[in-house]
């Protein structure tokens, strides 16, 4: 059997693989997951992603742009599935997920940082998973005996007390927004993004009555429609800087988006570089590398002063 | 005017031809009177002697010319049998015996253009072959003595394409103490033998044999091996032909790579691996196999992804750069060996086997990788549906080969190879794999291969004969099991079920051999090889003095014989190499420069870059490189001007020609 180099568009799915006598590269893009944001597409160093926008029917809402992968150009590295901040992609060799530029450190993975204090939680509590715009997060309490019960009703305020309230986040498809955090009544939240950047919208600059930046962001409430104009605004509390919204605005200059920085587990790749460059700017990265000297500086007075390593 | 005409008949009539015609054993006399002809030659102006005689080109029959030329006092010698392309050098030699000028020798050739033709009108041939024997008469008359032209030798050779042919034609040009330039397109030399587990019909491992070869060439202190590389010009002539190269980025520097494999260890990426006929894979930075030569790494920057894990592991040897751009390089080499090879016919568009279609239908090449115990798997016999190894291995013979839609000819090896493929499979696994070959004539000529054939069936392998048309694979879409459908030779259908399905599929021309043939100006023959100047008696060289050929770019063959050209094309080169200068036709172009108007209208014609014209004092002037004029007469016919002659193929001479042919003469 000769090389087979697959490509499958499917209504909730695109798929690509190479079929050989011995090995298999899969990669799938789950759309129900994918946002249209513009991350793989930067970041991806073979420049085989492309964003397509929707054309836009009058009188409906503007769709997410549709993300279209060149089986040609791909190489299955996987880089796209690390920095997915929805984790919309997965890429797979002979169905494991072990990712080899992981693997081999030539490129870090995000940093999550998502914690709950479960403790904290006061009984009945679910703000944070109604308040998820991803439905990511499931709240589910431990009774003492180790049952896990999904709706406290049906117990006994005596086993109310003693119940554990257990929540689950999905963390690999987490963009980390915040508004889990934001809206924790007891702080039980502990959220960092790890996207960073700044948006603007020019209302002035932006078509009379388009809401299309708002229409296609996967965050609510990153972006709102203001009552007294009726523009749309950018929240930059909850905003991820994904720049879902920046691939669909129909004007060039009415929404400008940076992003400044990326947290990420820290290792030396010029992939890395190269991507953070394309995601972020040039600036960043030689402020990284900066950081990365000093970094290194400071790690070797530690090590000639045990000391201060305690 | 007067005078010239008058000095040219003086001329005319005082030149003694002599006639010479040949029987070719039965060849011309059987069919051409023999007699009749030589009578009626000896009739012709100028004719002062004329004989028939059985072999002319034979010892005995030069020694008759010579004699014959001393004793008429002959000028002139016009001998009629075959073509000047194979005997006209041979008659030269023999006039010159006599102390005649070479260039006063004429041939007409009656064999090719009346006796065979024309074997069934006898009366009509002999007719031909008069009327052809007065035209080489008319022009011997005029004939010019010349003198051979002088071209020096650089005494370095190259060899294109590093298989196994290249391999020995360079050991052996290296070992005779000249510089030999080897250009290997790929990263490695080796070729395809460098991919195969065994060898038949010994089972030698195909790599512990050429391996020391490859090392041999790495290290001989007279080859310089320029791998990774195209040819992108050729210019010149035997003895100094300019070879422009250019060597594509490795982005690893030669000088500091150690090939120790670091990198490749660091490297995150993979992509198939050709030289795996991509059954698996390979690092983005790695080598082909493990005996590369040179053992230099590469990065394939299709896939890199540049993240530098590779620079940090290479770390002071510093041997890894990314900036590193494509080199030219022009090389200056008297003599050039090919031997670039054959390509696998890719046979998917042959839907009947399903290739492609199919999980389990592989080409004989990827069970080779199979296999090898270096390969993908490790040795291991797996099919790729479901990681098993097969009960059953069915052989098709001949998938595009002796296929007149596709390959007319025989491929050559590949009967030996799949009695290889079933020796091994039979040796390995004995009673638990059943192998079938459909095959529909066993071609196993040389030596040893009869007795490995028997030593196959003897191992029982199921041989079946079946007929070259209707044969089908169909494939059980839930087991991926696979039925191979033919039709015996007195009609009779065959299926046998398989769990495994191999194609002995066709070897065909190199897909760059065209290209480099138009550059080498050398022909390509019917089927896209290289086409050999005579196929019998000269089947190394080809039709530009300096240029010869070796193994299967000639026409396909097996590792042996491959290895044999390799050392015949050698041996041809080195004899060309020894000379100090090397003697050509002085068939050449001549420039009147008093005529030449330079319009350029010859350099555009010129198919082998040999006249253009140049700046001389004032005017523009037509000049030609003697050694790259091939004597076409192109540009003699093309100048407006009558400014360029070709030296024995004038104008006088020439229509002296046509007007025998069209004058009635006695003979009508």
């Amino acid at each position: 059997m000769p090389l087979q180099k697959l490509k499958n568009e499917m209504a909730d799915a695109l798929t690509l693989e190479w079929v050989l006598h011995v090995k298999n590269y899969k990669l799938a893009l789950d759309k129900n997951r994918c946002v249209g944001c513009q991350i793989c597409a930067l970041a991806c160093p073979k420049e085989a992603i492309k964003l397509e926008k929707h054309p836009q029917l009058p009188g409906q809402k503007a769709r997410r742009a549709k993300i279209d992968i060149d089986l040609g150009k791909c190489n299955f590295c996987g880089i796209c599935d690390v920095l997915c901040p929805y984790g919309a992609v997965e890429v797979t060799s002979n169905g494991k997920h072990t990712l080899a530029v992981v693997e081999k450190e030539s490129f870090p993975q995000l940093i999550r940082d998502i914690q709950v204090d479960t403790s904290k939680c006061p009984p009945s509590c679910e703000k944070c998973e109604e308040a998820c715009p991803l439905n990511l997060i499931e709240v589910s309490w431990v009774t003492a005996d180790g049952k896990t019960v999904e709706n406290l009703n049906g117990l006994a305020e005596t086993e109310k007390k003693t119940i554990q309230t257990r929540v689950d986040v999905e963390k690999e498809h987490c963009p980390c927004c915040r508004i889990c955090a934001i809206k924790c009544p007891e702080n039980a939240i502990h959220v960092r993004k790890f996207l960073y950047g700044k948006i603007d919208i020019h209302p002035e600059k932006c078509p009379e009555g388009c809401t299309d930046c708002l229409d296609v962001c996967p965050i609510t409430g990153a972006l709102y429609l203001s009552n007294k104009d009726k523009k749309v605004y950018a929240n930059e509390m909850f905003c991820i800087y994904c720049g879902a919204c920046k691939a669909v605005c129909p004007v060039e200059e009415a929404l400008e988006l940076k992003r400044t920085k990326i947290s990420h587990t820290p290792l030396r790749s010029g992939a890395w570089n190269k991507a953070l460059e394309r995601i972020a700017s040039q600036v960043e990265v030689t402020k990284e590398l900066k950081a990365k000297g000093s970094r290194k500086a400071t790690e070797s007075v530690d090590k000639r002063l045990g000391w201060r390593k305690t | 005017m007067v005078r010239k005409k008058a000095q040219k008949k003086k001329k005319i009539g005082k030149s003694r031809i002599g006639v010479f015609v040949c029987h070719c054993g039965s060849d011309i006399a059987s069919v051409i009177d023999v007699e009749d002809l030589t009578k009626y030659a000896k009739t012709l102006p100028n004719v002062v002697y004329a004989e028939h005689m059985n072999y002319p080109c034979s010892h005995e029959g030069q020694e008759t010319i010579v004699a014959k030329i001393k004793e008429h006092k002959l000028d002139r010698v016009v001998v009629a049998g075959c073509s000047p392309r194979l005997y006209e050098p041979t008659f030269q030699k023999c006039v010159s015996k006599a102390d005649l000028n070479p260039w006063l020798f004429e041939m007409a050739n009656i064999r090719e253009f009346s006796s065979w033709c024309h074997s069934n009108e006898p009366e009509n041939a002999t007719a031909k072959a008069k009327e052809t024997v007065k035209m080489a008469v008319a022009k011997a008359r005029l004939l010019e003595p010349m003198q051979p032209i002088e071209l020096p030798m650089v005494k370095k050779v190259m060899v294109i394409g590093g298989g196994i042919a290249g391999i020995n034609a360079a050991l052996d040009l290296a070992d005779m103490g000249f510089k030999v330039y080897v250009v290997e397109k790929t990263e490695t030399i080796g070729g395809y033998m460098a991919l195969l587990d065994k060898t038949f019909p010994t089972l030698d491992c195909s790599i512990c044999i050429e391996g020391p070869k490859m090392v041999d060439v790495g290290r001989h202190p007279n080859i310089e091996i320029i791998s990774y590389a195209d040819i992108l010009q050729v210019d010149g002539h035997v003895g100094n032909f300019k070879v422009k190269i250019r060597k594509n980025p490795r982005y690893v520097l030669a000088k500091n790579c150690t090939g120790c494999g670091e990198c490749r260890d660091a490297c995150p990426i993979e992509y198939p691996n050709p030289s795996d006929m991509n059954l698996g894979t390979r690092k983005a930075i790695s080598v082909p196999f493990d005996q590369a030569v040179p053992l230099i790494y590469t990065i394939n920057r299709d896939y890199c992804i540049e993240c530098y894990k590779c620079v940090d592991a290479c770390g002071a040897r510093q041997a890894i750069n990314f900036d590193q751009k494509p080199e030219e390089v022009e090389v200056n080499v008297g003599a050039i060996v090919v031997s670039i090879g054959y390509d696998m016919y890719n046979p998917e568009d042959m839907e009947a086997y399903g290739y492609g279609k199919y999980t389990n239908v592989h080409t004989a090449l990827e069970l080779e990788r199979l296999l090898l115990a270096a390969g993908p798997t490790g040795g291991k016999i797996i099919r790729a549906s479901d990681g098993q190894k097969p009960h059953s291995v069915a052989f098709i013979q001949c998938v595009g080969s002796r296929d007149a839609n596709k390959y007319e000819y025989c491929s050559g090896f590949c009967c030996m190879y799949t009695l290889k493929h079933a020796v091994m499979l039979k040796e390995k696994y004995k009673d638990a794999v059943q192998v079938h070959v459909f095959y529909t004539d066993m071609r196993s000529g040389f030596k040893g291969y009869e007795e490995f054939f028997s030593r196959a069936q003897k191992g029982g392998v199921n041989f079946v004969r079946v007929k070259l048309e209707n044969r089908k694979v169909t494939e059980d879409p839930q087991t991926k099991n696979l039925t191979v459908y033919a039709e015996t030779e007195d009609g009779k259908p065959v299926a046998v079920e398989a769990d495994m399905v191999v194609l002995a599929n066709a070897a065909v021309p190199k897909a760059t051999a065209a290209e480099l043939a138009k550059m080498l100006k050398i022909r390509l023959d019917n089927n896209g090889f290289f086409a050999e100047c005579q196929p019998k008696i000269r089947p190394t060289d080809t039709d530009v003095p300096g240029i010869f050929l070796a193994g299967a770019c000639q026409g396909l063959k097996d590792i042996p014989y491959s290895v044999s050209q390799g050392s015949g094309a050698a041996a041809q080169a080195a004899s060309v190499l020894s000379k100090d200068s090397w003697f050509v036709e002085p068939l050449v172009a001549h420039v009147n420069e008093d005529l030449c108007s330079g319009c350029r209208i010859c350099e555009s014609v010129c198919g082998y870059n040999a006249i253009s014209v140049e700046k001389v004092g004032e005017k523009a002037l037509a000049r030609v490189a003697k050694g790259l004029c091939r004597g076409c007469g192109a540009c003699a016919s093309a100048c407006p001007m009558d400014a360029v002659t070709m030296p024995n193929y004038t104008d006088t001479q020439v229509v002296a020609q046509v007007k025998a042919a069209l004058e009635r003469g006695e003979n009508q």
